[in-house]
């Protein structure tokens, strides 16, 4: 099996190449030493969900403060809905439409979501940091959060590659280096207020939560789904 | 308030009317007034439903009519619930609507409730196809006739999920405590088959809880992703109630709780534990107390000593009061035999005069004045020592040719002794009531004058206190004593059969409690019947004297001469010379302590009567070192 050997040679030779572009925590076995074991797929998704997991539980934690100290009426405040900057980008809103979504497709939308948020996560710590009224618990979470968002989306990155190493997807996935850098703008143009940040990056982290653990069960359905 | 004006503007204006009618119309008043009351009934009834009630007339506050409650349970579809409130004509079917609107990409507009559930009332269902999370929605109850919002909710519907409850709630025990009061349970439990965990769609936590029937509190436990959790801690004579529900991960919202479990676990009889703790207590105390005893018993000798240290008394060495007073004749001579200071060998060999010559010079020289002159001088002048300072007193050579059975024995003496007395009992004086016998010595040998002629038993003491000597006694029972010649020998030869034995084992009288006793020695040994020595302070220079002494422990009866009660030595009365064996009554002095004091030889063979050395007939006895009976010796004696 010759096409095997091929492959088996190309893996090994894209994990030497990948070490530098690898920052996580995962062990990883250069020359293939023996010893330690490679991180299978499965483990890296399990990492990836729980990273996110925790983004999620932080922008709740911070939401549900912002509702108390300065947003009593929760109906009063839903009305003066605002867009998030992300609601253009298209994703699936039930579980039926992620599960109809190509795998790549998914991928690539986790991806995005989570590109989208880099830069006004920080915006976000940086306003919480200067106003007075956040106890340093809540620009510590806010920094945490963009921090992980940072994370998530190289440890996303990372999931993708191993995908379409072991060929689960193709490599049409693109987006990985995407220029789009949207700035969060309403309609009006204004700027999102704090509070409207953490509403969206809520709902948002709760998408990617959930994509993620779709895409685990559906390529690697074998461990814990 | 416009309304009810014109409500009672037409009322009046009815009255009016109906009263100007009644004028004309006479027959129809009952009819008209009929009507106008119908009327009027009818206009404020209507008047009442179709507007607003007036707060003035009713205290109630009014409801209007609002949504209950929005939720999803899986979060693919999810319901909304209203309420009429009170208004009346509203609670009909149809005359509330619900219409919601999604902000999604795609405005379209308010939409009406695409379900209006048929088997509940006021229940608004959304399927899959309207349900989008991540999406906001909002709906609003409005009046279906009228252009009127009573109520507007808006919500995301991640945010509204309130997952079914677990299923399949079970418990498993872990372990019970060795105490058997405390056990472990496993609770396991399944994820509600609506919610999809198993594409990763829904991520739930459960949370269990649990409490004693009845009770009005829940414990709670952490939040548990997995499908099982313990309890630990529960007590076994409680029934306890277990419950769970879930929520999803990172949101608030907990779903019903599922139906109770009941938990009880019998307890386990722990008597095992208890019991053989308790007998180990019981044997141990048992057997401590067991020992205890034990060692008090064993040692209840030195137990006594100790706690109860015994009164040192003086003793007399080698005589023990009590075997005087039983009459041990034998332990006494064994005694005395075996205490190698009475042996006769070894007093045979060592002049004794040695031993006593110090005594000699005190005793010659005490007796000189007082009693010896009455003991030897009174009748015999040649016999007073006053010619002779001392010699007269300790030593008489003439005397000694006189006594028949003396003389013998006497010859190998050489120099001269403490008491010398000579007598012939057939020849009393008629100064002396008595006549003083010469001592036997006790050795059947009794070769050497030293043995013979040191001792001069004192057979009687006379009222006056003069002490009558007689000689050697002879081996003979003193019931043959001739002593019956002086009365007190007659009262006392009566006596002499009863009290032979006393008075062979009161030789040695020990008194525990004072030590040795001379007095008791000396009355002991006159009680004997056997012919009355007395001669206290002649015979008898081993013992300081106790003049003051009583003896107690002293059962025996016992003559004191007159007024001879203050007299520390008594002799009992020696056999007449004839009577009495050569060497039986005499006790040779083995040797002389640091206290001046005599120490005699115990006679092997027995003395009849009048032996004039309480330590004569001492049994044989275990080698004492230093010459005293002492309490352990006396237990030996004794049978």
């Amino acid at each position: 099996m010759s096409r095997n050997r091929t492959q088996a040679m190309l893996f090994v030779a894209l994990l030497c190449l990948d070490l530098h572009a690898r920052v996580g925590s995962a062990p990883i076995c250069p020359h293939g030493h023996t010893g330690c074991h490679i991180l299978s797929l499965a483990d890296l998704f399990d990492r990836v969900i729980q990273h996110s997991a925790r983004m999620h539980g932080l922008s709740s934690d911070l939401h549900s403060e912002f509702e108390q100290y300065f947003l009593p009426s929760k109906n009063h405040i839903s009305r003066v809905y605002r867009k998030c900057h992300t609601s253009n980008i298209l994703t699936p809103n039930g579980k039926e439409n992620a599960q109809k979504l190509a795998r790549e497709e998914l991928t690539e939308v986790i991806m995005k979501l989570l590109m989208a948020w880099r830069d006004p996560l920080s915006q976000l710590h940086q306003s919480m940091a200067h106003q007075q009224d956040f106890n340093s618990f809540s620009s510590n979470k806010a920094l945490e959060m963009s921090d992980m968002v940072h994370e998530l989306r190289k440890g996303v990155e990372k999931v993708t590659e191993k995908m379409q190493l072991l060929g689960m997807i193709s490599n049409s996935v693109s987006g990985l280096s995407s220029p789009e850098a949207l700035l969060p703008a309403s309609e009006s143009g204004e700027a999102l207020s704090d509070y409207e940040l953490l509403y969206c990056f809520r709902r948002d982290s709760d998408k990617v939560q959930n994509y993620l653990k779709i895409l685990k069960c559906r390529i690697v359905p074998e461990h814990g789904c | 308030m416009n309304n009810n004006h014109s409500t009672f503007r037409k009322i009046y204006l009815y009255v009016c009317v109906l009263q100007e009618q009644a004028k004309t119309m006479e027959r129809k008043d009952s009819l008209s007034l009929l009507c106008v009351l119908v009327c009027v009934w009818t206009q404020a009834t209507y008047t009442q439903g179709s507007t607003q009630v007036p707060e003035d007339f009713t205290p109630e506050p009014i409801v209007l009519p609002h949504f209950t409650s929005c939720r999803s349970r899986e979060q693919e579809t999810f319901r909304c619930w209203w309420s009429t409130g009170s208004l009346a004509n509203l609670s009909e079917p149809g005359a509330l609507a619900v219409f919601f609107h999604q902000n999604n990409l795609m405005p379209i507009g308010w939409q009406e409730c695409p379900d209006y559930t048929a088997t509940v009332e006021n229940e608004c269902y959304f399927n899959k196809s309207f349900t989008h999370i991540w999406t906001s929605y909002c709906v609003q109850l409005r009046a279906t006739s009228q252009n009127i919002t009573y109520d507007e909710y808006c919500f995301t519907v991640e945010n509204i999920v309130h997952p079914d409850p677990p299923v399949g709630l079970n418990w498993t025990l872990l372990n019970v405590s060795r105490s058997g009061i405390n056990f472990d349970i496993l609770v396991r439990w399944a994820p509600p088959p609506s919610a999809d965990v198993q594409t990763g769609w829904m991520s739930l936590k459960y949370e269990v809880h649990y409490r004693v029937r009845n009770a009005s509190h829940w414990d709670k436990l952490e939040l548990e992703s997995g499908s099982q959790q313990s309890i630990y801690g529960l007590q076994t004579d409680k029934e306890y109630e277990v419950r769970i529900r879930c929520k999803m991960s990172a949101f608030d919202n907990f779903g019903d709780f599922s139906e109770s479990v009941f938990v009880q676990v019998a307890p386990i009889p722990t008597k095992v534990s208890v019991f053989p703790m308790a007998l180990l207590l019981v044997f141990g105390v048992v057997g401590m107390l067991f020992l205890l005893v034990l060692i008090i018993f064993s040692q209840q000798q030195r137990l006594m000593v100790i706690l109860l240290p015994p009164v040192p008394a003086p003793k007399i060495k080698g005589i023990d009061p009590e075997l005087l007073k039983k009459g041990k004749m034998d332990q006494l001579n064994s005694l005395l035999s075996s205490q190698h200071m009475y042996n006769h060998d070894t007093y045979r060999e060592d002049p004794w005069v040695e031993f006593i010559q110090l005594d000699l010079d005190d005793a010659c020289e005490k007796n000189e004045n007082s009693d010896t002159q009455r003991l030897l001088g009174l009748t015999r002048p040649g016999l007073k020592g006053d010619d002779d300072s001392g010699r007269a007193s300790c030593y008489d050579p003439d005397f000694l040719p006189d006594t028949e059975g003396l003389l013998a024995a006497h010859s190998e003496m050489e120099e001269r002794h403490p008491l010398v007395s000579e007598s012939s009992p057939s020849t009393p004086s008629p100064e002396l009531a008595e006549t003083p016998f010469f001592p036997v010595q006790s050795q059947p040998v009794s070769q050497s004058w030293i043995n013979m002629d040191f001792y001069a038993q004192v057979s009687d003491v006379t009222p006056a206190g003069a002490v009558v000597l007689s000689p050697g006694q002879q081996n003979d029972t003193p019931s043959k004593n001739p002593v019956d010649k002086t009365k007190k020998e007659e009262e006392e030869a009566g006596k002499e059969e009863e009290h032979e034995k006393k008075m062979k084992l009161q030789l040695l009288v020990v008194d525990p409690d004072r030590g040795y006793s001379h007095e008791v020695i000396a009355r002991q040994v006159e009680s004997s019947g056997a012919p009355f020595c007395s001669a206290p302070e002649i015979a008898y220079h081993t013992l300081p004297p106790e003049p003051a002494e009583e003896p107690h422990g002293w059962h025996g009866e016992y003559l004191a001469p007159d007024g001879e009660a203050q007299m520390a030595y008594f002799l009992p009365e020696a056999p007449p010379a004839s009577m009495l064996p050569p060497v039986s009554d005499y006790t040779v002095v083995q040797e002389v302590d640091d206290q001046r004091s005599l120490l005699l030889n115990p006679s092997a063979r027995q003395s009849p009567a009048c032996p004039p050395n309480p330590i004569k007939h001492l049994p044989s006895m275990p080698a004492v070192p230093v010459g005293y009976l002492t309490p352990e010796l006396l237990e030996n004696l004794s049978p």
